[in-house]
C-alpha cells in the first residue's frame, strides 16, 4: 500500500512531504506554458498530447473535420485538469512535515491526467525510450534535473494507480 | 390496402458499407505511458475487465498495437477522442 495515497470513499487522501508539494506546484504552470505556446504544429511535445485520429491520408478531410471538432474540447479539458490540480495544491494543510489533503474522485481524475500529461511532455522532450534509464546516472548533465523530476512523476503516478486499482 | 404507389426507399450503399465493416480503434505503443496506467484507462473508458484491460495492454506492448473498440467512425471517432484525453495514442482505421 502507498504511503502517499490512500482511498476514502470515492476519493483519496494524500499525503506528500512539503517539498513534493512545492515541486508538484510547478507542474500545472509547465504544463500550462507548453499548452498555451503549442500551437507551432510541428512541436513534437504538441503532436504526442494532440495526435492525428487518421493515418490514411486519404481521410485528410476527416482528420480536420475531427480535429476542429474535438480539438477544442481537449484543450479545455486539459486546462481545466491543470487549474483544478493547483487548486487542491493550495488547500494542503501541514501536518508534522507532511502536507495532506483530501482529493474527491473528480479531482483524482485531474491529478491522474496532470501527472499523465506533465510525463508525456517531459518524456517526449527527453526523448525517453523504453529502455531502462541509464545505472550511472551523470548528475551534472543538463538536463539531470529534468530526468529526475520525470522519474518522480512516475513514480508519484504509479503509486497513485495502484490505490486506485486496489493494489 | 392503398393501391398509390409504393415508395421504394433506395438503400444507401455507402452505409450499408459503413455498417457491415466497423472502425476499429487501434492503441499504439509509446514509451512514456505506464503499463499500469493503460490498463485504468482501458477499464475506465471501455469497462473492460481487468483480465481483458491487460491482455490488451500486453498486446500493445509486445505487438506495438492493438485493436481496442470497434464500431460506426461516428463511435470510433469519440472513442478515438477519449483516449487522446487520457494521452493514449489512439488512431480509427476502417481495413479494407
Amino acid at each position: 500500500m502507498s504511503a502517499r495515497f490512500r482511498r476514502h470513499g470515492d476519493g483519496v487522501i494524500v499525503s506528500l512531504a512539503t517539498a513534493e508539494v512545492e515541486l508538484l506546484r510547478s507542474v500545472p504552470a509547465e504544463l500550462q506554458t507548453v499548452l498555451a505556446g503549442s500551437s507551432a504544429e510541428n512541436d513534437p511535445v504538441y503532436n504526442r498530447l494532440f495526435p492525428s485520429a487518421y493515418l490514411d491520408p486519404t481521410e485528410e478531410n476527416a482528420e480536420q473535420e475531427w480535429q476542429e471538432l474535438v480539438h477544442p474540447e481537449l484543450l479545455r479539458e486539459r486546462l481545466a485538469a491543470l487549474e483544478l490540480v493547483a487548486t487542491t495544491l493550495d488547500r494542503a494543510v501541514t501536518k508534522r512535515g507532511r502536507a495532506e489533503l483530501e482529493l474527491t474522485s473528480n479531482e483524482v481524475h485531474a491529478w491522474m491526467g496532470v501527472l499523465n500529461d506533465a510525463r508525456l511532455a517531459l518524456g517526449t522532450r527527453l526523448g525517453i525510450t523504453e529502455e531502462p534509464e541509464a545505472e550511472e546516472f551523470d548528475a551534472s548533465a543538463p538536463d539531470a534535473a529534468a530526468h529526475d523530476l520525470y522519474a518522480w512523476l512516475t513514480w508519484l503516478q504509479n503509486d497513485l494507480i495502484e490505490t486506485l486499482l486496489g493494489e | 390496402m392503398s393501391t398509390a404507389p409504393l415508395e421504394v426507399e433506395q438503400p444507401d450503399v455507402e452505409e450499408v458499407v459503413e455498417t457491415d465493416r466497423p472502425w476499429i480503434v487501434i492503441v499504439w505503443n509509446d514509451p512514456v505511458n505506464l503499463m499500469s496506467y493503460v490498463v485504468f484507462v482501458f477499464q475506465k473508458l471501455f469497462g473492460y475487465s481487468r483480465e481483458k484491460a491487460t491482455r490488451l495492454m500486453m498486446q500493445v506492448h509486445h505487438d506495438g498495437k492493438a485493436a481496442v473498440s470497434e464500431g460506426t467512425r461516428e463511435k470510433a471517432e469519440a472513442d478515438v477522442a477519449r483516449l487522446h484525453a487520457h494521452g493514449l495514442w489512439a488512431t480509427l482505421e476502417h481495413p479494407s
